[in-house]
This record gives C-alpha cells, sequence and structure tokens, in this order.
C-alpha cells in the first residue's frame, strides 16, 4: 500500500527553502526555469524508456481513450518543449516539480533538474553540469557527498576494438547493466548459440555479397503471404548480410571474454581504476585513447571544483538503469542515499525530432533527500 | 457477509461442460437453482458451498481480490491476474482440461528470428530505425511483461488486445503477439510462428483457493469436506 504524505507548513517551508537554493544557482547560470504539465501523452515516455519505465509509470485513459500518465521524469518533456518551441542552440533549461512513480512508499518525488542541450562541446558540457550539480547540492545545504562516474562509451568502444562477432556486439552493449543475465549472455556467447534462424544464416555462407540479397528476398518468398510486421525486407536482409559475414557457427573467445569481464569488475577511487582500464585494455589501447582521455578531463574537472579525488568511485559497469542515457554517468551520494544525478543523453533530441546530432547533458537533484541528508549532518 | 463458501465455475462453453463432468465422477452433482438465471447453484449434499457461475476472466479476477473462496478456471488467467501468485492464490490441482500454451509468436517473414535473443536484437534495432517501440499485442500484459524482462527485453510496447490478437500483425497495429494456443493452427494460418523458447506458459484448468478470502473455521471445514472426495486439500 503506497503512502499518502501531507506537507506540513513546516515541512513546505524547508522544501521550499531547498528548491529555491538549488534554482538560484541554475538561475545564476543562465538556466530559465520551465514547468512541463503534470499529466502528460503516455507514448511519449513508453516509445522512449520502454516497459521497463511503463510498469513504473502511473497510466490513465481519458473518455476518448487516449493514453494519459502522470509524469515519470521531467527531463523528457522539458526536451520535448524546447525541440517543439524551435528555439535556439545551445539551450539551458531547469525546473522543479513532482515526478510521480509505482514505488513503495508515496508514489511521488520532488526533483530539481537543469538540462544543457545543443552545445556540441561534450567535454564542456560535462564540465558545466557536474559543476551545477555540485554547486546545487551545495548550495542545498549538503556540503559531505561522494560521487559515483562512470561511462559505458568506454566499454562500447571496448566491444567494437575487441574480436567480438559483428552480430553481437550490439547485445553484449544493450545487456551490461543487467547483472547476471550478461554474465550468462556471455557464457553463451562462448560455448557457441545454435537456433533455427542460424541455419538461415548457415545456408547463406560461402555467398558473394552481391548474392546475398536475391538469396534472403527468396527465403522470405518462401514464407508467403505471412506478414512483415512494421519491419520491412530491407531490415531482414541488413540483419542477415551481417551475420552472413560473421563466420559460420560464431564462438566468443574466452579470452575476450575473460577481458570483458574483467573490466566491467573494475570499480575503485577514480585514479587507480583509470590506471586499471589503461592497462587491462592494451591490446586496444590505440582506440581507448580518445574515450579515456574524455574520462581523465572529467576527472580533471572535478578536481577544479575541490572534490576529492579519494571520495570519487569510477565504476566500469555504472550506467543509469534508465534508457535513454547513452554513456556518461554521475552520481552524488549521502548517508541518505543518492541526492543527485545526470548524465549524457545524445539521442535524446533527435528521436523528439531535433536535427541529429543534437546533444544533450542533464543531471536531476532529489530535493526531498537534500533536506533528509542535512537532518544527518 | 454469509458462512458459505464461494466456488465460482465456468458458466458457459466446453469448459463449463469439463467441470461439470469432473465433479461428476467423483459422485459430486451441481444442481442450478431455480430463478437464479443460472447464475447460481448448489452442491447435493454440501449446503455450506454456494456455486457462482461466472466468466473464466472473472473467476481469476475473483480469486486474486479474495472475492471467491474457490474456483475453477485456467492457471494462464489466474497467473495473469494474480501477479504475485503465492500470496493471493493457492493452485490446488491441475485437472487434465482445458490445456493452452501462451506463446510469443512473431511474423513468419522474420526468417532472422527464432530465440528471444533474437527478438531482442531487433526490438532494439527496430527503436533505433523507426524512432518508437516494437508493439506487441496481447491480453496477457502481467505475463509477457515477466517474461520479457526475464529474457532481457525492454524495447517494446505493449499495445493490449481484447481478441483476435492473432490478426494483429497483418492488421499493422502491431509487430508480434503473446497469445494462446492449442495446436498453433491459427498462428500458422495468420502467418505467424512460435520462438523456440517462446513458450511463456502451458497452461490448463485448475482448481484454485484465494489466500485473500476469509476464511473461518466453518468455512475451512465446510471447504476440506466439499474436497475430500477429489483427493484436494486445502492450502494454509
Amino acid at each position: 500500500m503506497p503512502s499518502f504524505p501531507t506537507y506540513g507548513p513546516d515541512e513546505i517551508a524547508a522544501l521550499d527553502g531547498v528548491a529555491e537554493a538549488v534554482l538560484g544557482v541554475m538561475g545564476a547560470r543562465g538556466y530559465t526555469r520551465h514547468e512541463p504539465a503534470i499529466l502528460q501523452p503516455a507514448h511519449l515516455f513508453v516509445d522512449r524508456s520502454g516497459e521497463d519505465i511503463r510498469r513504473r509509470t502511473f497510466e490513465l485513459t481519458d473518455p476518448s481513450g487516449q493514453e494519459l500518465c502522470l509524469r515519470p521524469d521531467l527531463t523528457i518533456p522539458t526536451c520535448k518543449f524546447q525541440v517543439d518551441s524551435g528555439a535556439a542552440y545551445p539551450a539551458r533549461l531547469c525546473y522543479h516539480g513532482l515526478a510521480f512513480r509505482h514505488q513503495p512508499g508515496a508514489g511521488q518525488f520532488w526533483q530539481a533538474g537543469a538540462e544543457l542541450l545543443g552545445l556540441a562541446d561534450r567535454g564542456a558540457g560535462d564540465a558545466e553540469m557536474m559543476g551545477l550539480a555540485a554547486e546545487a547540492v551545495r548550495a542545498g545545504g549538503v556540503k559531505e557527498f561522494s560521487m559515483i562516474v562512470g561511462d559505458l562509451g568506454l566499454f562500447h568502444t571496448l566491444v567494437d576494438a575487441l574480436d567480438v562477432p559483428a552480430q553481437w556486439r550490439g547485445r553484449l552493449k544493450r545487456h551490461v547493466w543487467r547483472t547476471g543475465y550478461f554474465e550468462t549472455l556471455l557464457a553463451r556467447m562462448v560455448a557457441g548459440e545454435t537456433s533455427s534462424a542460424q541455419r538461415a544464416v548457415d545456408a547463406l555462407h560461402g555467398l558473394k555479397l552481391m548474392e546475398l540479397k536475391p538469396a534472403i528476398d527468396a527465403l522470405i518468398d518462401q514464407e508467403g503471404e505471412a506478414p512483415l510486421g512494421g519491419r520491412t525486407r530491407e531490415e531482414i536482409i541488413e540483419r542477415l548480410t551481417l551475420q552472413a559475414c560473421d563466420e559460420a557457427a560464431p564462438r566468443l573467445d574466452p579470452e575476450v571474454a575473460n577481458l570483458i569481464l574483467a573490466f566491467l569488475k573494475v570499480s575503485g577511487p577514480c585514479e587507480a581504476a583509470l590506471e586499471q582500464i589503461r592497462s587491462l585494455t592494451k591490446p586496444v589501447a590505440a582506440k581507448m585513447l580518445k574515450p579515456l582521455a574524455a574520462m581523465a578531463d572529467r576527472l580533471h574537472a572535478l578536481k577544479a571544483l575541490d572534490i576529492d579525488p579519494e571520495r570519487i568511485r569510477f565504476v566500469a559497469h555504472f550506467g543509469r538503469n534508465l534508457e535513454y542515457y547513452t554513456g556518461f554517468v554521475f552520481e552524488f551520494w549521502t548517508r541518505a542515499g543518492e541526492v543527485a544525478g545526470g548524465g549524457r543523453y545524445d539521442t535524446l533530441l533527435e528521436s523528439l525530432g531535433a536535427p541529429r546530432g543534437t546533444t544533450a547533458v542533464g543531471c536531476a537533484i532529489r530535493t526531498e533527500r537534500l533536506l533528509a541528508a542535512r537532518g544527518l549532518t | 457477509m454469509s458462512d458459505l463458501v464461494t466456488l465460482a465455475i465456468p458458466s458457459k462453453g466446453r469448459l463449463k461442460e469439463q467441470v461439470d463432468a469432473f465433479f461428476a465422477k467423483d459422485g459430486i452433482v451441481l444442481k442450478q437453482i431455480a430463478g437464479a438465471r443460472g447464475y447460481r447453484a448448489a452442491v447435493e449434499g454440501h449446503p455450506g458451498i454456494d456455486v457462482m457461475l461466472l466468466s473464466s476472466s472473472e473467476i481469476a479476477a475473483s480469486l486474486a481480490n479474495g472475492d471467491v473462496h474457490l474456483g475453477v478456471t485456467g492457471e494462464d488467467l489466474i497467473r495473469e491476474a494474480a501477479p504475485e501468485l503465492e500470496t493471493r492464490v493457492a493452485l490446488l490441482k491441475t485437472l487434465g482440461f482445458g490445456f493452452a500454451d501462451v506463446v510469443v509468436a512473431v511474423p513468419a517473414s522474420w526468417i532472422d528470428v527464432s530465440t528471444m535473443a533474437d527478438l531482442d536484437d531487433i526490438c532494439a534495432a527496430y527503436a533505433a530505425r523507426h524512432k518508437k517501440r516494437l508493439r506487441i499485442a496481447t491480453k496477457y500484459t502481467q505475463l509477457t511483461r515477466s517474461h520479457f524482462a526475464s529474457a532481457g527485453i525492454s524495447d517494446y510496447r505493449i499495445v493490449p488486445s481484447a481478441g483476435a490478437t492473432e490478426g494483429a500483425p497483418t492488421a499493422g497495429t502491431a509487430e508480434a503477439i503473446v497469445d494462446i494456443t492449442t495446436t498453433g493452427a491459427t498462428l500458422t494460418a495468420n502467418g505467424l510462428k512460435i520462438l523456440d523458447d517462446g513458450v511463456i506458459l502451458k497452461s490448463q484448468a485448475n482448481l484454485a483457493q484465494s489466500l485473500l478470502a476469509d476464511w473461518t473455521p466453518a468455512q475451512k471445514a465446510a471447504a476440506a469436506a466439499f474436497l475430500a472426495p477429489l483427493g484436494v486439500e486445502l492450502s494454509e
């Protein structure tokens, strides 16, 4: 059973005070405040975050049958407003309001947030956002905190650089944060998977590239009137062509699997952890140069913010469990739990209709948790 | 609240006949109550049992909510209505009829897809290419979510379907489906195929007990006496 809290005069005054301090920091840095509607069209979230978010979203239907929801986050509607408004980039937007999720306790929580959209220099954007979050947390009255940082972009680059069958790279990247499932997936790849679809691919081996398309077309034609279900023939041909270009009966080299597992186990004080990553990935050092340099730059920016490097953990498998995040992520922790978090979501704006390659980085600050953390110190 | 034990059984169709035959086999005779318009029945020799005739899905929902004490319906419907099954419903006995598999089926023309892992690839590629989620039509929202979650798939969306789910990919209202099948013939006729690891549940009719219903000692005794000839014991 959820709880239904009512804020008394003292609590609401305290929350207003924290929100004002946090929004003040954002305003001083050029972020303009927005307040998206609480009631939103459900597809806006479901189409971008999938069923994982949907099962935690309060959905309802209006009398005409349209599916609505209480906003499970404010990032997507805020970004949509920017795209629809046609305003210039880079844009700096912020908010403070309630978000609603099915979760233990109250189904609602307050959060402030900032979005930096369309800044081409990603490194500068990362530094600005971490600085903004750190200053906002401090302005909210919490001076003692630790940080976790991660960048699944490092993992993506590693998977592309290693000798992994091309058709499996996407699977490894998608499931890296699913502990347990990911290890099983790797083991299955080492053992070599076979399925009836694999037999379709086996029939294609030995064909020249230009012979593949007509051969696949003929295989699809054998299914007669079967529907394509929203996929195009080209999608099927592309995927089978990719698989046919891998070796027959693909397997993952156990040494490659071990390197991936060792990489994902790296976790510790940031400088030592990054050094560990460097030595582990030496066989593909040239390809890792760029993402490793980007991470080193971020740590450098954090030093300039007067955050003790010993209190910053780098965790190789750390990605936020929200699917529009694309790589770099960070969180601020206190004894009251996570008080702020953010990262990059460089594909979200394009999915909302912005020009291709429009960048995005943002953060959210849990104002109620800041109050709780203050009470504990 | 009366002191009667409510037993819900299917009100019509083949399942009703099979349920009647199942009880009759052990000498239990259900008698329609005159004037109750066919929605109530009594059990000869068991005045403590009040039989209600409901639709199969109403029976599942009533078991899940504790609105009836006992019920006979498909395991698929019970699991769909009661996601945290262990705390809400006890499955007392499988009845050997009403067989149906809940399966994941995709268009047969997807010759590159035969496993949930393939479907996972397709869902991600579809989202990247079409900027929307691949749609799964089903009336089994809960079963679909938990099966897809265990296969690591989240890049999809469920389209609730009230009937004729197997036609959704042809009609263009969904890309793939989760539905029940007995022989697979309807799926084949609609140009669909079942994934190798796409059987979510092998279901059949079950005699089930609601754990959320109020059970007085007298009701427990009446239910136990009624169930004894069937070789069934109540769960705690």
